[in-house]
């Protein structure tokens, strides 16, 4: 049992509900950027970050096939195909 | 017992999170003028309820033990069966899960296909310029 | 603000802060889970009981045992997906082979994909082979192998990965022969039943009750767990060739002019 700064003791249940509240938190800044962002080839980047936040919460859920399943597809297939159209369209988003 | 009180709140955390993704992207796919802006704001949307539904499957600390993946690792003696679906999280949204995920993907890709053709034919992908220029 | 706006806004929130008051009780996990949980888990590796689906991971038992018809017509979704995309496509593009050794990124960046290339090969073979045993499985596995064709596309050129053999067709028939093997291995145990003249089901994998035919469940000593083994196994091969198909059709899709147009 780990101690914190004021004496008592931290469960381990507590500090692993921080790590999955901490990468949800980061997750919907990766989203907010993602849906703000006029340049496309960021808001993909963005989005493939969100991806990789929400891998690591399906590990902590005790999910391991969707990590498996999701770290590919998310952060290789989705992203790959996006930017190849991207290259044969616009880049950029008009107001 | 301000511990209990931490927990649900971490917790309830998680839960609120994933509900301002889903009002974010909802308001992605409807409000943003740009094509692949809607196709990107729709895989979120789809994920996000993915990580709903594994949300549900989850179960807390039992007796200072945790939770453990759906994966039998002992031999099948009636008292390690007995630990194990005393300890295991639910693998039934996992599956469904799993389905889910594979159809997006399907989904996610005709729509490429399809943004490539109304490029071609549009010269554009504002949806506002398709609109004014349809027919 | 107008007053209407004011008020929708006010009751929107304080609804909102009303509804996760009362359903905390269920937003919050419990420490115990349903009964049809405890029923998967108890009899997914259990040899004296007799819905056994003799695998000791649960979720891929659930994909292809327990429920396996959601997971024959996610693949039907799959595959009418790919072929829309592909119709929509159909006379867009011309598979020529214009190889050179200039195209593509540098050198170094070549040299660390010869080497990449084929260890991201054998990681997916391995997560989809042994997906009876360890989280893993058909789709995972297949879905890894085909990161390594995007990333030869992507450094040398996709003319580079047409004149070295993998074209549409051969990719086509490659996916054919994955769905094929997924439709044979389903009625395998029915066929075993026809031929024998006993009772048998579709999509049987351990013998059952009332149908007492069934696939075995090792085979010397390697537990391949019936039909599971095989249904990874085609499933793998299938999504990856999918895949790789989709990456060229849309690499090559460009402006054909009046005087190159071919009929497909």
């Amino acid at each position: 049992m780990t101690k914190n700064f004021v004496g008592e003791s931290v469960s381990p249940e507590a500090i692993t509900y921080l790590v999955m509240a901490l990468m949800s938190l980061l997750s919907v800044l990766a989203v907010y950027m993602a849906i703000k962002e006029k340049d496309l080839i960021k808001a993909v980047i963005y989005s493939a970050i969100q991806s990789s936040f929400y891998a690591i919460l399906y590990y902590l859920l005790m999910a391991p096939d969707i990590a498996l399943v999701y770290l590919p597809v998310g952060v290789g297939l989705i992203p790959g195909v996006l930017i190849i159209l991207i290259s044969k369209t616009e880049r950029v988003e008009k107001d | 017992m301000s511990g209990e009180i931490i927990n649900t709140y971490l917790l309830l955390v998680i839960v609120s999170s994933l509900l301002v993704n889903t009002v974010l992207s909802v308001y992605g796919v409807f409000f943003k003028p740009h094509y692949i802006k809607k196709v990107i704001a729709l895989t979120i949307l789809s994920d996000t309820m993915n990580t709903f539904a594994i949300y549900i499957g989850y179960r807390r600390w039992v007796n200072g033990l945790n939770p453990r993946p759906p994966v039998l690792t002992a031999q099948p003696a009636p008292e390690a069966l007995e630990k194990f679906t005393a300890l295991a999280v639910d693998p039934l949204p996992q599956a469904l899960v799993l389905t889910a995920i594979v159809i997006g993907l399907a989904v996610i890709l005709f729509l490429v296909f399809l943004g490539y053709v109304l490029f071609r034919h549009y010269k554009t992908l504002d949806m506002r310029e398709i609109r004014r220029l349809r027919g | 603000m107008k007053p209407s706006e004011v008020i929708t806004i006010v009751s929107l929130v304080l609804s909102i802060a009303l509804l996760l008051t009362l359903a905390y009780v269920y937003l919050v996990p419990s420490t115990s889970v349903r009964d049809l949980a405890v029923f998967y888990l108890y009899t997914t590796y259990n040899p004296v009981e007799k819905y056994t689906a003799y695998s000791p991971e649960g979720v891929t038992a659930i994909v292809w045992d327990y429920r396996g018809l959601d997971t024959l017509f996610e693949t039907a979704v799959f595959y009418l997906a790919l072929i829309a995309g592909l119709a929509l496509a159909r006379r867009l593009f011309a598979e020529t082979t214009v190889s050179s050794a200039r195209a593509g990124l540098s050198t170094i960046v070549k040299t660390v994909t010869r080497l990449t290339a084929p260890m991201i090969i054998a990681v997916g073979a391995s997560i989809g082979l042994h997906g009876h045993l360890t989280p893993g499985g058909g789709f995972q596995g297949g879905s890894t192998i085909a990161v390594a064709p995007l990333l030869i596309i992507v450094i040398f050129s996709v003319y580079y990965l047409l004149a070295s053999g993998l074209t549409t067709n051969k990719m086509l028939a490659l996916r054919s022969m994955g769905l094929a093997g997924i439709g044979l291995t389903a009625i395998s145990a029915l066929l075993v039943g026809l031929l024998k003249g006993e009772h048998a089901y579709v999509f049987q994998n351990m013998p059952k009750p009332d149908s007492l035919v069934g696939l075995p469940s090792h085979i010397g000593e390697f537990l391949i767990s019936g039909t599971l083994w095989f249904f990874n196994l085609f499933e793998a091969m299938a999504v990856a060739a999918g895949f790789t198909m989709a990456f060229i059709v849309l690499l090559l899709v460009k402006e054909v002019s009046g005087n190159e147009r071919r009929d497909h």
